[in-house]
């Protein structure tokens, strides 16, 4: 065992609190830079607004920062580890600090729900079958799904199926999470529902990136934000930065005033 | 209670397969009807008739050369084998060639377009009805069959036709190669047994086939891509749909053809 | 920071690119379809043992193929034995041969290969379809976050399957264009049953040439068609492409290895 593999099977937060790092993200897809440079920093504890417009690379990002797509350019870390140079295996055990709820749902089709959220226990293999029926009898109630261990995906509603996604992205009790438009195409009462459990997990101490388009909706949970469109960064800093921001684009946004 | 249930499962399992299957054909039939009832005056959008020939011909064009290249030499190593042990060496132009134009040639081309051409035609198609493009033609007054399904249909019929000629051609020059660098017999004989000993008929064969594969296939995957629901999921399933029940009526058609015109 | 500023491409410029990408597309896949063998070769040997998903997917590769392999090997075996007893009748005079002969080709050649085209219409397909919806809606990536490799998950337990299964549905579909052809010679030209019920033409490479070519299918099928969802991107067009085209490279990866086994025999095994 390398080094580094040792590295990622041993959490410590880093001594200067940043747990996600981003350094100049670059992507291209045929020549033009869906991501332009991105850096971002996020520290223990706290959580980043990802905002922008449609296609602005927003879910791109984070899947970078997942080691799920590669990036062009650049380099992130999470804990101090640089996720762009592990290899598969490396990046399998760095993932077991990891929760991500897809902008999707990404539910798996061929699974019940049950099995869907048993997956990321079995794949960690430390519990037994039984703790694990247990642990996600438990989650399933915390999201006030009780019970619905035997459904299928596509018997669920959208706002059912977020929640079921959220509870496989948190089921291991991951330090850090990163939720992809929790609440897109949601009611707002499930959506202040889904709002209400973000910001339990991050009273529970979890570092977290949110993608949203429902501003007011998480406006009082996160720290800092990000800006992205057309992958450039607009703003970068935290709550009271970005009420005092003067580029027209920016307050456009932030206060959702028409053009 | 319990033993009957389970003995009626394979029962549900037929009859559920054989009302799939009528379901199909029957939609298969229609598809037919609708491409018939277009077809006499043709009413066919030419700009995209040219758009699809190009398409569907010139686009299989280097997997139909290499597959005629493969077809050529596998058949001509098998019948290697017996022209050596017989010591009939002058025949072997006539033992690959006959088996390739009448049989393996257009069954293997027709494989090779019904997954390079029809495959690609229902997941087009079916893309384009998920994504409510097929409504949105409806709904200009444009006529999908006409419009989408017509110059699709008579493109495959062409080029299907064309291309087992192609495929048959390659297959003799693989053929010929093959029988040069492994068995070692000259080219010349090579073709000479094949002048000598077939005939036209043998190859007319195989370009009859052709037609019946091409119509086959046109109405098959055109029919797969029009009924497909369910998203990106439905379009994956459609294909596979599309592709099996093309390649039963290759070699059912095949089987006809052949008793029909012997 | 435009790394990469805009350029007008000149006339020279587009012949070579036009003349260059199939090269390009060709050895991507080539590179993708190298990787995930690999991957599926180290994942069988090291990774977990799901037995029971193997079981599953054999179950629904037999069960997907059967009736599809039966109805080909049928109508083929009639045709074959048509074509060849008029041929036979009209040259040599003398149907006798006929059927050890067609059982011996048969098992050297129409038997694997034919199953193999078919199955990968048939499941290659199935398999690309699936992975490849499955990469579009985001499920590999979910896949690799709950810590499951793609290949270790989606195409390991399919190639256990596969090379079992592929063996297994060319008995059944050697069997069936075996009847078929005993039934087409006694009806058509009044050959006798006991002709076709020979191994006196059958040598022992005949059988090592059929497992050899089923084990290469058998490992090929499921490999191209899992690298080929893998590959897949957007929505249902991605889903589309990559069905085409794992239809496309399985049967051209049968036909390739076809011709190199069926050489190596003629050169080996069949002297
Ligand atoms: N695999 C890919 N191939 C080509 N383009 C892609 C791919 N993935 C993302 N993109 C492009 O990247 C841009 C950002 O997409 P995305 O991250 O989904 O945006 P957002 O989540 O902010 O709405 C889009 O313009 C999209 O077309
Ligand atoms: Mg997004």
């Amino acid at each position: 065992m390398s080094a580094a593999s040792k590295q990622v099977t041993h959490v410590e937060v880093p001594r200067d609190g940043v747990r996600i790092r981003c350094q100049g993200v670059s992507k291209y897809y045929r020549r033009t830079a869906v991501l332009d440079a991105v850096d971002l920093e996020v520290r223990d504890g706290t959580m980043l607004g990802l905002i922008g417009p449609g296609a602005a690379g927003k879910s791109l990002l984070v899947k970078i920062i997942c080691g799920l797509v590669a990036p062009d350019e650049g380099h992130v870390f999470i804990d101090d580890i640089d996720v762009t140079r592990l290899r598969e295996r490396e990046l399998q055990a760095l993932r077991m600090r990891l929760g991500m709820v897809f902008q999707n749902y990404a539910l798996f089709d061929f699974m019940n729900v049950g099995e869907n959220i048993a997956l990321p226990l079995r794949m960690e293999g430390r519990s037994s079958e039984t703790s694990i029926r247990n642990r996600v009898a438990e989650v399933l109630e915390q999201v006030a799904l009780p019970g619905i261990q035997d459904k299928m995906p596509r018997e669920l509603s959208g706002g059912m199926k977020k929640r079921v996604s959220f509870v496989r992205a948190v089921v291991r009790r991951p330090p850090i999470v990163i939720y992809d438009d929790p609440t897109g195409g949601l009611d707002p009462v499930t959506s202040a529902k889904i709002f209400r459990l973000l910001s339990d997990m991050k009273a529970q101490g979890t570092t977290s990136i949110t993608i949203s388009h429902d501003l007011d909706g998480i406006r009082p949970l996160c720290d800092q934000w990000l800006l992205i469109e057309h992958g450039k960064t607009l703003f970068s800093g935290d709550t009271s930065a970005i009420d005092q921001c003067e580029t027209p684009y920016v307050r456009q946004f932030w206060r959702g005033e028409p053009a | 209670m319990r033993l009957t249930s389970v003995l009626s499962v394979p029962f549900a399992m037929v009859g559920r397969r054989t009302l799939d299957i009528a379901t199909e054909m029957g939609g298969m039939t229609l598809m037919a009807g609708a491409i018939l009832r277009r077809l006499f005056p043709p009413r066919v959008d030419g700009a995209e008739l040219m758009r699809n020939l190009y398409n569907v011909g010139v686009k299989s064009f280097p997997i139909i050369l290499v597959t005629g290249v493969f077809v050529g030499a596998i058949m001509v190593i098998q019948a290697g084998l017996y022209v050596e042990k017989y010591e009939a060496t002058g025949f072997i132009g006539w033992g690959a060639g006959f088996a390739t134009l009448r049989e393996v040639s257009p069954i293997m081309i027709a494989l090779m377009f019904n997954g390079r051409v029809g495959a690609k035609n229902t997941a087009e198609i079916g893309t384009m009805k998920v994504t409510e493009q097929v409504d949105a033609l409806r709904t200009l007054a444009i006529d999908p069959v006409s419009y989408l399904i017509m110059p699709r249909f008579i493109a495959m019929v062409v080029m299907m036709t064309l291309l087992v000629v192609v495929g048959d051609a390659t297959a003799l020059i693989g053929g010929a190669f093959t029988s040069q660098f492994l068995l070692g017999v000259d080219v010349q004989l090579f073709f000479r047994s094949f002048v000598d000993l077939i005939h036209l008929e043998d190859f007319l064969l195989g370009v009859y086939k052709a037609i019946t594969f091409g119509i086959a296939v046109g109405v098959v995957s055109c029919h797969f891509g029009i009924t497909v629901t369910g998203g990106a999921v439905g379009v994956g399933r459609a294909v596979n749909d599309s592709v099996v029940a093309s390649a039963i009526w290759i070699f059912v058609l095949n089987y006809v053809v052949t008793t029909l015109i012997i | 920071m435009s790394a990469h500023p805009p350029h007008k491409p000149n006339v020279l410029e587009l012949f070579l690119a036009a003349l260059g990408s199939p090269f390009v597309i060709v050895g991507e896949q080539f590179r993708e379809i190298f990787k995930v063998f690999g991957l599926t070769v180290q994942y069988a040997l090291h990774g977990r043992r799901r037995w029971k998903e193997v079981w599953l997917q054999a179950y629904r590769i037999g069960n997907e193929s059967l009736v599809f392999i039966v109805c080909v090997a049928g109508s083929l075996g009639v045709t074959l034995v048509y074509q060849a007893g008029l041929q036979a009748e009209r040259i040599i005079g003398d149907l006798t041969p006929l059927g050890g002969l067609y059982l011996q080709i048969l098992l050297r050649e129409f038997g694997p290969t034919i199953t193999a085209l078919m199955i990968s219409t048939r499941v290659g397909t199935g398999i690309a379809a699936e992975i490849g919806s499955m990469v579009v809606t985001e499920q590999v990536d979910a896949l690799q976050m709950s810590g499951a490799h793609p290949v270790e998950y989606l195409v390991v337990p399919r190639f256990w399957a596969s090379v079992v299964m592929v063996f297994c549905l060319t008995c059944v579909s050697v069997l069936v264009s075996w009847l078929a052809g005993l039934l087409t010679a006694l009806l058509a030209f009044g050959v006798s049953p006991y002709t076709f019920a020979t191994l006196s033409f059958v040598i022992p490479g005949d059988v090592i040439l059929l497992l050899m070519k089923t084990t290469a299918y058998g490992i090929a099928i499921p490999i191209v068609a899992g690298a080929s969802g893998l590959s897949a991107h957007g929505g249902s067009e991605g889903v589309g492409w990559a069905t085409t085209q794992s239809v496309v490279n399985c049967s051209l990866a049968v036909l390739f290895l076809d011709v190199l086994l069926s050489g190596f025999g003629y050169l080996v095994l069949l002297r």
